[in-house]
């Protein structure tokens, strides 16, 4: 039963990864377009992701409560540490769902306007930096522990931990992930002049995303941090990675030759193969302290509340999947992709 | 103030605006849908325009539900990490069920949102129903997992440990149906007047009579008849806490001399610090028979309480003498609505739409007083007699800032919210007097400013 709850854990994890992460990446994308195309990208995202967007941060609250529910001790170091960025992740994700309900449902189009979607893109820049300094506090090695408020002070204990290098440099990568995906997302869903701009995007993205990739790496080698360390020393892991660096080829391929389904399961498959990579090297100790590591299923919740959440999760797992297939099947996601393109 | 303080103040905070956007998302479909009924069975467009004008009211709620609801479920991880720690494994199941809930609520909504025109007339209509539903679910598992703080069960408490974990019965406390019962019900009343009230308001300044007295019609008759069916719900949940949580029950009365044919105070101002009430109305007799069906029953005081067991008693005194007086003035508004279906003169008189603006928001007022009640009125408890709110608090210092951070941010999403409903009410009256209904208006003011350049 603990394998269905992983299971549902991590899956949600990947979810909130692609589906969540395409959502922030295409403010990012916005962010970093030229004014006339912000216009364009602004309608399409609506179109994209106007009927499952309210759906994408759910993945958030169930892997929440997955871990409160079934892994309460590691739930409960995680949330104490991570007060400060987390909140600000809230911040960011409120902010930018206020400015997209806004902006995409105000009766009245005036000035206003201007404000929201600035504050749409910079809350999708911003969220999932935090969400990635969030994860690379976690496993960055600095999280201290202790009851001693004497010798610690404040900083030294919430905020030293995330504000460090290897963190910024997680989230940073984190949001070039997003901004990859939302691009080669957002490529099959523009015509002509648009479309030119999404791949020019697409590919400055993905040289981004490689750059902060082989920075983080090597900045986490050479500073001796353990997780970069065992993720290079992993074999797998390492393999993972070097894969998906390898499939981008396929991919430029496939954008060029208009393959919209492919290169979009295909950038999808990149980013499980970088998220597998980085859970594997550590699995499952996924908090990194200061003085040791703390495993995931250390002191976990007793068999019965394991079972039950498993087949709550199972339950909800074969009413909620299918519904949400549909929805996307119905409306845009899919079905806009197997149209045939006009130019 | 200390850390405790603030960390306490931050989840009141939270909690009372939570509860408005939930609430409000959670009774507002059921309005929609039946505008949608009326729309489909008599193709009336005033009522397709009504249906559209409240879908925006449920979609800008839902949201925002949502995003305070994401908020919520990170802060009482990060304000009471040590409750998480322990009652997250036993009350996961309403969590894990709500989170079901929303979830298919959410994809209800989608399916409603965008498919007009593209569903099935009777599916797309049905999944309208199933925004409701789903909503009302997960408010009901949701304070499944509150009536478990005030009635812990589906497990063994140990030498400070907890085990023999049973989800099931923990869900299932003995607390969870009387509390579901009176929040589903003053969900229903609060929204039903409140809505009632903004469309009287513009009947008021006669605005689009014809439409908003439609609304009005659809929002009113939910709240009366919720109105009526909570004083029935109120009192089962005034014996559960007087049996379960007699503190708890002396402190919503300001009873502390434990006494038999115990009476009940109206009003009255409590003293804590020499423990006497003054200025009140009392009732004799009556405490006794509302807790017990029994006049001449034992009601316990707080005297008899010991002294570290006692909740702030005026707090709790005062919101719960808000609550019911605000309880039976609902109830007969419900009844002057019911006796205006007799006599249609009223309708034509201002004061009957200036009582309803007036008490508008008095439903809400109602609900936070309720659930202030239900909360400090637990106190030093956040499970019952289990665990101490101050041993459950992060160890986190400087939750003074933490507060107002999320103060802040809360806030932000009140005002927009009012800003953007109000935006919402008043292109909704230009279109009106502009353009005399016709269907082009309605597409129109459907459709989202953003995605109106390409085609279906």
């Amino acid at each position: 039963m603990l394998y269905v709850v992983l299971f549902f854990l991590l899956f949600s994890l990947l979810l909130y990864v692609l589906l969540g992460g395409a959502d922030f990446g295409a403010g990012i994308v916005e962010l970093f377009s030229s004014a006339r195309n912000k216009e364009h990208t602004r309608d399409t995202i609506y179109r994209v992701m106007g009927p499952i967007w309210e759906a994408n941060h759910i993945w958030l609250i169930i892997m929440l409560v997955i871990l409160w529910v079934a892994f309460p001790a590691y739930f409960n170091v995680m949330i104490i540490y991570l007060h400060i960025p987390l909140s600000l992740v809230l911040l960011g994700i409120t902010l930018r769902g206020v400015a997209f309900v806004f902006r995409h449902y105000d009766a009245v189009l005036d000035k206003s306007q201007f404000w929201y979607n600035w504050l749409f893109r910079i809350g999708s820049f911003v969220t999932p930096v935090f969400l990635g300094m969030s994860f690379g506090a976690l496993i960055g090695g600095e999280i201290i522990i202790t009851e001693d408020y004497e010798t610690y002070g404040f900083y030294d204990l919430f905020m030293q931990h995330w504000l460090s290098i290897f963190a910024l440099l997680v989230g940073l990568f984190y949001a070039a992930l997003c901004a990859f995906l939302a691009s080669t997302l957002l490529i099959g869903e523009a015509d002509g002049k648009a479309r030119k701009h999404y791949a020019k995007n697409s590919a400055f993205f993905t040289i981004v995303l490689v750059v902060l990739g082989f920075i983080l790496i090597s900045y986490g080698y050479f500073s001796e941090i353990k997780f970069a360390e065992d993720f290079i020393h992993n074999p797998i892991s390492l393999a993972c990675v070097g894969l998906s660096g390898i499939l981008l080829f396929p991919l430029w391929k496939f954008i060029k030759k208009e393959y919209r389904i492919a290169s979009r399961y295909l950038a999808g498959f990149q980013v499980v193969l970088i998220l597998f990579a980085a859970l594997y090297a550590h699995f499952p100790y996924i908090i990194i302290t200061a003085e040791k590591e703390i495993s995931l299923l250390e002191n976990l919740a007793p068999e019965s509340t394991i079972s039950n959440l498993a087949i709550m999760l199972l339950i909800g797992g074969f009413i909620i999947l299918p519904g949400l297939f549909h929805l996307m099947k119905s409306f845009n996601m899919i079905k806009l992709l197997e149209k045939p393109e006009k130019d | 103030m200390e850390n405790l303080d603030y960390a306490r103040l931050q989840m009141a905070f939270t909690l009372g605006f939570h509860i408005i956007f939930a609430c409000i998302g959670m009774v507002m479909p059921f309005f929609m849908v039946v505008s949608h009924y009326k729309w489909l069975k008599t193709r009336n467009p005033i009522y397709k325009r009504l249906t559209m004008a409240w879908l925006k009211g449920v979609a800008i709620f839902f949201v925002t539900g949502a995003v305070s609801g994401t908020a919520l479920s990170f802060e009482l991880g990060m304000l009471w990490p040590e409750f998480m720690k322990h009652a997250g494994p036993i009350i996961g199941m309403p969590f894990s069920l709500e989170g079901a809930a929303f979830f298919v609520e959410a994809i209800a909504l989608g399916f409603y949102l965008y498919g007009w025109n593209k569903l099935p007339e009777k599916f797309h209509w049905f999944t309208g129903v199933i925004i409701g539903v789903a909503g009302v679910a997960s408010g009901i598992l949701v304070v499944s997992a509150n009536g478990w703080m005030n009635a812990p069960s589906g497990f063994e408490y140990i030498n400070g440990e907890f085990t023999n974990i049973d989800p099931v019965a923990a869900l299932l406390n003995p607390a969870w149906f009387t509390q579901a019962l009176h929040m589903t019900l003053a969900a229903f009343v609060a929204t039903s007047f409140g809505v009632a009230g903004i469309h009287a308001f513009q009947i008021f300044r006669k605005r689009n009579v014809e439409l908003h007295t439609k609304a009005f019609k659809i929002a009113i008759v939910f709240g009366a008849i919720a109105a009526f069916l909570q004083p029935i719900s109120g009192d089962l949940s005034a014996k559960d806490v007087a049996e379960r949580q007699p503190v708890k029950l002396a402190a919503m009365e300001a009873h502390y001399e434990t006494s038999k044919g115990a009476p009940l105070y109206i009003g009255g101002i409590v003293d804590e610090e020499n423990r006497t009430v003054s200025n009140k109305i009392e009732i004799p007799k009556a405490l006794s028979f509302l807790a017990f069906g029994d006049f001449n029953a034992e009601v316990k005081g707080l005297n008899d309480f010991p002294d570290n067991e006692l909740p702030p008693v005026a707090i709790v005194h005062y919101a719960f003498q808000t609550m019911v007086g605000i309880g039976t003035l609902l109830m007969f508004a419900g009844l002057i609505y019911f006796i205006s279906l007799r006599k249609k003169s009223w309708l034509q008189n201002k004061y009957y739409w200036l009582l309803f603006i007036i008490i508008a928001p008095l439903g809400f007022v109602a609900i936070e007083a309720g659930w202030i009640v239900t909360e400090v009125g637990r106190q030093p408890w956040i499970i019952h007699q289990i665990m101490r709110t101050e041993d459950a608090v992060t160890p986190m210092p400087g939750m003074k800032y933490s507060f107002f951070y999320y103060l802040f941010l809360y806030t932000i999403l009140a005002i927009t919210v009012t800003w953007l409903m109000n935006r919402q009410i008043k292109s909704l009256n230009q279109e009106t007097s502009e353009e005399k209904g016709t269907g082009n208006t309605l597409k129109k003011s459907f459709k989202p400013t953003g995605g109106n350049k390409n085609k279906d």
